[in-house]
Parts: structure tokens; sequence; C-alpha cells
């Protein structure tokens, strides 16, 4: 078998211009790989004949920009016209959609390869990827651990270079927690950078796509792709797109950052505090100043996101009625049997919960007594987060408070899922760029990553400390379970 | 029985005149073949989003202004949840708390003194799909789905269904001459519930909702059969429960749909999907200027240059007519005479062919060219009905078509020569007219109009006739 899925973005470019390989190639290496892997379960859908096809018309297109024939995994609840879109739910398991999202389009337009769809929390609810309809996907680095969730189908084929690159989606940290646990890169874009037409709703005022890749230049070069302004959606800012890999390389002198207290406190395994201090002295080595702030609220972030998450949710899965697409249920007596039993046998428990939650939140005076007062908190949260930033460039913190945990582990406790996402939550709150990348190994040797959060549309700096730190370490990154 | 009150709200349901839906960019045009108009945003598809046309919230504004609403600068959408199989994404978006026009009013005039009745709230929504029930099911038209409402909801003001008819008719003539609306109600591009109690005291009564009615006639006898059932019903020592009911046309009375138990509960929040709209003074000030000539300023032109009161009413209720005769109000000519025409003769022919005066030869300069003559009596509208048809279908000048029918016009010189002529050569026929026998005056007239071949005009020619033989 080859090894051109452990290439970076920019050497496997040269290798096509060159003629030395053909994207043929790297679609039949990842599809080799794939099924060799099946037993990590982070597909859902293959799209084998229509990936070879594609490259094989791209071997007569000029090689005309870097992602060109480059494979790539898009997260189930992002939809790709005739390609299956399940969103990890027995309600889609067999939705066909007949559009494409911006975000699709904009990878097919640079020519990229969508070899399939990835595994993930079914509707993204969740921070294991065990609610999957379709089983969970398994942890790379240790196939009895979780890959975490929800985007974890695409944390974990890319941290087992199954692909070089993958779109997660973060509505609560989604994209961040994931990639800590599995050892990759990923990045939350600014709310509003990336379009969300076509990705199928859990919380509209949080979600994010943002890509997930082996290594921060291959990270910002697909974000540079994804990004900008999109008609279909009233809340994609009309800010310009820059270049996100013009900082990287760049040193890291005089830069300021901050690690908000909370962040170092007694909630987080002490493996990991010692390996982001370490950072932290490493940063102050080369010229960086680091301060430990305080952000107002940032404890109940968790609280805040259960509220504003749930309540949207339960509007947003309101559609699936079993009256257009998706499940309807069989012999229904009326119309309110239709609704009952399509919704009932359709979703999973914990979207159900999610859903039941979320009603209850809006219903009466809960509206004002809880859905109001989050959203204002939330506003505190984000006023102290710009606050900060008129003193600092960048704020850090570790991602999770653990690293990943058993595929068995706390399943009868669904409050764990959340307290899972207490350090990464945050960021959505604010609508702020949150980032993880790998900073080691704990005894165990499973991944711990640093988050890296910051100003709005800031993504550049980010990418910029992030390649320093990464380059710092040059630390193995390919799992050794992978075949 | 009299001495109760009756208070009436009406909440109207306006389509808004728009060439596409609200919220996606498929035509607003929900008369076309079932599910014609129709793309992913409007079938409530996974994954999308809205966007806002600019043209309702122009519309919207303009709503607002004319109904002497505040205008709100900064507004958001929220979603009203609930689930029917007209609503395709389980939520309509709506505006509950920051409505685009607030405390407004429109003015009616009952029994000869104005009244106000408040306008609490104007706000933008989303139509849902048309249910169609067939057979045993239900099919489903998404040619509805999204297209712009605004609703206009009233302040408890109205103290009859007479007034509930003038508010209405007030209210349709103004959005129909503001252009936002074409305001059918039978085409359900308007429609009405109204709330209607009854109290003996000045605390209001319990309020019963009466849902969709079709017509405003409808409207009257609703609130008719509602005020007497009402009141019957307490009478009889019985207490009202707050119900939604509907009207049927068969019995003319309302017919109970369902009992309010605690208040629907609609989970209102805002929608995250459309940024907060924030408007200035400068845009909302420009779309003003937009507006179109609302009637009462019509009203004020047409009887400033004369044309009678009926007329103007007559004019006033065809809105294409109206805005034809505005065309020439700047072009000096004699309006009475225009509207004549256009009331008259141009409207029964462009009726029978059912055609628009646009679609047809008689262009405006014609049309000016005839009002001069017929003002200058170059023309009799006697002739210009002859001519009429080839007016419409020809391209020919109107002296080539007097010409081409024979009927150049006679010039009044031309026929006071003709008269005096006639008049010279029966000289015994006058003396029998001067000595009192009337019947020869027509005699004299068949002359004239003999002499003419009939071009001449009957009135003109009675007048110069009348002058030469008084002499």
């Amino acid at each position: 078998m080859s090894n051109y899925l452990e290439l970076s973005i920019t050497e496997i470019n040269k290798l096509l211009k060159n003629k030395e390989i053909k994207p043929i190639d790297l679609v039949l290496e990842a599809i080799e790989r794939i099924e060799k892997n099946s037993d990590l379960n982070a597909f859902i859908t293959l799209d084998k004949e229509n990936a070879i096809e594609r490259a094989k018309e791209l071997e007569n297109k000029e090689v005309d920009n870097l992602l060109f024939g480059i494979p790539i995994a898009v997260k189930d609840n992002i939809v790709t016209k005739d390609l299956r879109t399940t969103c990890a739910s027995h309600m889609l398991e067999n939705f066909v959609p007949i559009y494409n999202a911006t975000v699709v389009e904009k990878i097919l337009d640079k020519n990229m390869i969508i070899i399939g769809k990835c595994n993930m929390d079914e509707f993204a609810m969740g921070s294991t990827s065990r609610t999957s309809y379709f089983g969970a996907p398994l942890n790379p680095w240790n196939k009895t651990k979780i890959a975490g969730g929800s985007s974890g189908g695409s944390a974990s084929c890319v941290s087992a270079r199954l692909v070089p690159l993958a779109l997660g989606s973060d509505t609560g940290g989604s994209i961040r927690q994931p990639s800590s646990y599995c050892g990759i890169v990923g990045m939350k874009p600014t709310y509003g950078r990336v379009s969300r037409y076509g990705l199928i709703a859990f919380a509209s005022s949080l979600d994010q796509i943002g890509p997930m890749t082996g290594c921060v230049y291959d990270n910002a070069l697909l974000l540079n792709a994804i990004s900008g302004h999109d008609d279909n959606d009233l809340t994609s800012s009309y800010k310009e797109v820059e270049d996100y890999t013009r900082l990287i390389g760049k040193d890291i002198k005089d830069m300021k950052i901050a690690v908000p207290n909370f962040f170092m406190s007694d909630i987080v395994d002490q493996e990991i505090k010692n390996k982001v201090e370490n950072i932290i002295e490493l940063l102050k080595n080369n010229g960086a100043s680091v301060d430990y702030i305080d952000i107002n609220y940032i404890e109940n972030a968790v609280t805040l996101y259960q509220i504003i998450a749930m309540g949207e949710a339960s509007s947003n899965l309101a559609r699936f009625d079993g009256v257009r697409y998706g499940y309807s249920c069989s012999n229904p007596k009326n119309i309110d049997d239709l609704y009952k039993r399509t919704r009932q046998e359709g979703f999973g428990n914990e979207v159900k919960r999610r859903i039941m939650v979320g009603s209850y939140l809006l219903s009466g005076k809960n509206a004002t007594t809880y859905y109001n007062k989050a959203l204002q908190i939330r506003d505190d949260i984000t006023k102290s987060f710009k606050e900060a930033f008129t003193k600092y460039d960048l704020i850090i913190g570790p991602n999770t408070t653990t690293v990943a945990y058993g595929i068995n582990e706390n399943l009868d406790n669904p409050l764990q899922t959340f307290l899972d996402d207490v350090l990464v939550i945050p960021v959505n709150m604010a609508g702020l760029p949150g980032m993880n990348v790998p900073i080691g190994f704990n005894k165990d040797n499973l991944p711990i990553g640093l988050q890296i959060i910051g100003n709005s549309f800031e993504e550049a700096k980010m990418y910029q400390l992030a390649s320093f730190i990464e380059k710092e370490l040059n630390l193995d990154l390919r799992p050794k379970e992978v075949k | 029985m009299s001495n109760y009150t009756t208070t009436v709200g009406i909440e109207v349901h306006v389509e808004l005149k728009t060439k596409t839906k609200i919220f996606s960019s498929s035509k607003n045009d929900y008369a076309n073949m079932a599910n014609t108009h129709v793309n992913v945003i409007d079938l409530g598809y996974p994954g999308t989003l809205p966007t806002l046309n600019k043209e309702v919230i122009r519309k919207a504004i303009m709503a607002s202004y004319i109904l002497n609403c505040d205008i709100n600068k900064k507004m958001h959408f929220d979603r009203k949840n609930y689930f029917y199989p007209d609503l395709p994404k389980g939520y309509q978006i709506t505006q509950a708390r920051t409505p685009i026009g607030t405390d407004g009013y429109v003015e009616i005039e009952i029994d000869g003194k104005k009244k106000k009745i408040g306008i609490h709230d104007i706000h933008i929504e989303e139509d849902t799909c048309k249910s169609i029930h067939y057979n045993n099911s239900s099919l489903l038209d998404f040619n509805r789905s999204g297209v712009p409402l605004i609703e206009i909801v009233t302040k408890p003001d109205i103290s009859s269904s007479k007034e509930a008819i003038l508010y209405l008719e007030k209210l349709r003539e103004l959005l129909l001459y503001a252009d936002i609306s074409d305001c059918k109600i039978e085409e359900g591009s308007m429609r009405c519930d109204v709330n209607v109690s009854v109290s003996k005291t000045s605390k209001l009564g319990t309020k019963i909702e009466v849902k969709n009615i079709g017509s405003i006639s409808n409207v009257k006898l609703a609130i008719d059969s509602e005020e007497k059932r009402q009141i019957a019903l307490l009478e009889q020592g019985n207490t009202l429960k707050e119900e939604t009911r509907r009207f049927d046309e068969k019995t003319s009375s309302t017919i109970l749909m369902r009992v309010k138990e605690t208040g629907n509960d609609y989970r209102y929040f805002p929608e995250a999907d459309i940024p907060y709209l924030c408007l200035d003074q400068e845009y909302i000030d420009e779309v003003i200027k937009e507006i179109p000539m609302l009637s009462s300023k019509r009203r004020e032109l047409y009887l400033k240059a004369g044309i009678s009161e009926i007329n103007v009413n007559k004019i006033l209720q065809n809105r294409a007519i109206s805005d034809y005769l505005n065309r020439y109000l700047d072009k000096n000519i004699n309006l009475v005479i225009a509207s004549n025409l256009l009331l008259g003769d141009i409207a029964s022919y462009l009726n029978k062919m059912n055609v628009t005066i646009d679609e047809t030869h008689f262009n405006m300069d014609k049309f000016i060219k005839v009002v001069n003559m017929l003002d200058n009596k170059d023309l009799s509208s006697k002739v210009f009905k002859e001519i009429l048809v080839d007016l419409f279908e020809t391209d020919n000048d109107i002296n080539d078509l007097l010409v081409k029918h024979g009927i150049v016009e006679i010039k009044v010189d031309d026929l006071k020569k003709i008269i005096k002529n006639i008049i010279d050569n029966n000289t015994a026929n006058v003396l029998e007219y001067k000595n009192g026998n009337d019947r020869i005056f027509k005699y004299f007239i068949g002359q004239v109009m003999k002499e003419t071949k009939g071009s001449a005009d009957p009135i003109l020619v009675n007048q110069l006739l009348l002058e030469e033989l008084n002499k």
C-alpha cells in the first residue's frame, strides 16, 4: 500500500503537479485504508464509485490549486446532493438530499474529492459519538476508547490518516474535543465565517462548520477554501477572507497570551495541566508573555449552553414530522399519530431528551425565566472575552478535562457528556474562533490537546501560534494501531 | 338587551404584492398550478436557511406609514412553534416581540362623525402551505408556503358591525392604493379574524374569536350573529368561555371549532437564522416617498378638477382607471371630459374586449387629442363613438379616421352657414315656427342633420338653430 495520505497537502500537491501520482492513486489509497480500518466505524456512507469516477475526470484537468484532487470526508450532517446524509439518525437513514451545502459546493469548486460521510453523534447531540444510530466510531489511538464527539467520525478518520482532511461542525466543542481526543488539528472558526447553508441545524446561533486535519498548515488551507459570505446564509459575515496561512512560520515574540484561571482549575486532569504548563513555559521562553485572567460567568457556560442549544434544537428538529422526507411511521391512524410515532421511532434517546428539555425551557414563562436570561448572560460572557482581547492576542488552555475515556464509560450519565465540554462551550457562547492543536500524550499514550481561542476573525493569528507549537514539539501523530 | 355594549377587534392577514416569496427566491404567485413555485427552502428541507426579501420590508414600512404606526427601527423575527401539516418547518417565522409597526390608527367616518380605530401592531410573517382536502386525504400546495404576509391587529376599538365594515373597507382601499396588496378577500389575499365580546359593564366581556371569514359582508353577519348569540347565553345566566369559532355561510351563524384551554403555547423565541434588522431614517424616508398616491389625495385632486362626486367615487373604485387618469394630471387637458370617456365608452370597450388600454393602439397622444377635440367641440361624442373601434385597433390618426368614415367634423362656422341657408330657404316654416308651432323646430333639426350627413353635434345644432330662429 502507498503512503501518500501520510504526507502533507503541500507535499501531495507537488507529486500531483509533477505527475508522479494521479488523484485516483489518492482515492484508491483512501478507500483501501478505510476498508482495512472499517472497525473504526468512522464512516456512515462511503461514496466509492463516484469518488473513483471523479478522480478519473480530474486526470484531464490542470492541477490549479493546493487542494486539487485531495480526498476529503464530510460530517454526515452536511448535505451532499445525491449522497445519503443521515445525521447518524434512523430518522434520516435513507435521506438523499437534492442540493449541496455551500461548503460542499466550495470544496467541489476546488476539485476536491468527497470520499464519504463521517459518523457522528445523532444530530450532533453528544460528545462521544455514541448516540449515533450506526454505532460509535473508535479512537485510532486506542480502540477501546471513544473518538469524542460529535464530530467523532471526522476526527477518527483524519487521525488514522484514512483521509488527509475532513469537515466537522462545532456547536459546543464538537470539532475541538474529538480533535483533542484523537490528536489532530481542528478549528471552529468565528461564527459567521463559514456558511451554514446545508448544515442540518442543531442550534442555529452556535453551529459552525470547520476544518479537521493532520497538521496546522493543511487546516488553514481548508479554511481558506470554505470561508466567505454566502447569500444563502444571512448570518454569514461579509468580512473579507484573508489567507489564513499568512502568519504561519512567523515567530511569536511579544505575543500577549492569557490563560483563564478556570481552565487550570481542579476540574482538569493533572496530566493535562502539566502539558499545558509545559507549553506556557515554552511560549515564555520564546518571548511571549502569559498572564492568568478571569472571564466572567465562564463557569456557567454549560448551563447557558443547555438552555440555548436545547431550546433551539427543539424547534430546529420540528421539521422531521414524517410528512415530506425522512422516516415516516407505518399506518398512522391520524395526523397526531403520524407525528408521535414518527418522532418516537425515528429519533434516538438523547435527541428526544434534548427536544423535551428544550420544549420545556421555551414553554410559557420559562422562556423569560431561562431562555432570555441565558441570552443576557451569554452577552456578558462575550463582553468579558472581548475585554480580554483588548489586552491579549490569544487565550489558551486545555480543550478537555480528561483524555478520551472508555467506550462504555459514563454511559448511564447523560450529564457527563456536557461536563466533557465545559472548556470548549464558552467559545461557542461568544461566537469566537477556537482550535485544538496536539501537545503530547498521557501515560497511556492518549493524545492531549491545547485549545487556542482568538478574537473574532483572527484565525490567522491562532494558526501562527499553533504552527509554532507544532514545529517546536514535532510530535509523531500517526496512531500505531492503524493498519 | 340594549344595555350591552359590543367590542370588536379585528386581525387582518394581507398577502404582499412582491415578485418573490419572503424567505426564498421562489415566485410569489400561488394562483398557478399547485407546487410549481417551490424550492428547498419552501419545503423546509434540512439544512436550508431563510434569506430576506427586501421588498417585503419596503411594503411593510409603507403599510406602517399609511396606517399611522410608529416604525420599529431595530427589529428581529421570532419563531412560532407548532405542528401542522401545512407548516413545513414546524415553526412559522413571524414577529412577536418587535413588530415593524405599532400604535397606529385608521380613520373612519360613521354617521357623519370621524372615529379613529387604533392599530395595535403590524407584523411581518410567512404564509403556510395551502391544504386541499380531497376524498379521504389532504394534499398540500407549497406555492403558498413562504408567501409574505403582514398581519394588522386593531385595538378593541370597534363597537359595531357597521364600524367593522367601514374599517375594513377603508383599510382595503389604503392598502390597495399604496400597492401593498391586491386585497382580494375572495381569493384569500386578505383574510379576516374577528374577536367579539359583549358586556354590560365597562369591563370587557369574554373574547370569542371567529376565524377566516371569507368576505367583508360575512364579517358583518358574523359579528351580528355572535353579538346575538352571546347576549342570549348571558341572559340565560350562562358564563362564556374563550373560544375559537368559524363562520358558516349557509346558516349565517358561527360554529365552535375549539375551546381555548390555557392559552396556546407557541414557545416563541428569536429566530437566530435572521440577524437583527436595523432601519435608518434615511431609508425609511426614501421608502415613504415611493408610496403611490393614496385615494384621499386622488379624491382631492379629482374634485378640484371639477369631476363630479359620483364619478370620483366610480373612478376610485377602479384603481386601474384612476392610475390611467393620473397620467394626465400634468397634461393640462379637460379632466372632466377625460374621466367621462374613461368611465363610459372606453371602459365598456375594454370590458367587452377584456384588455387593458395599454394593450390597444389608443395611446396617450391619441387620448389627449380626442379630449382636446371634444373640449373644443371639434368632435362630437356621437362621432367619437363611430371611430372608437378604429382608435383602439388601428394606428390611424384621428383626422384620417374622420375622413375615412366620411364624417369630417363640421366646423361651427360652416354649421352656422348651413343653418342660415336652411332658414333662408324655408321662410314659410320659419313663420309658422314663430307663430308658435314648436314641432317645426324638429323639422329644422332634421334638415340640418340631413345636410351634415349626421356629423354635427345635435346639442350644438340645437343651440345654433335656436339662436338663428330667434334673431
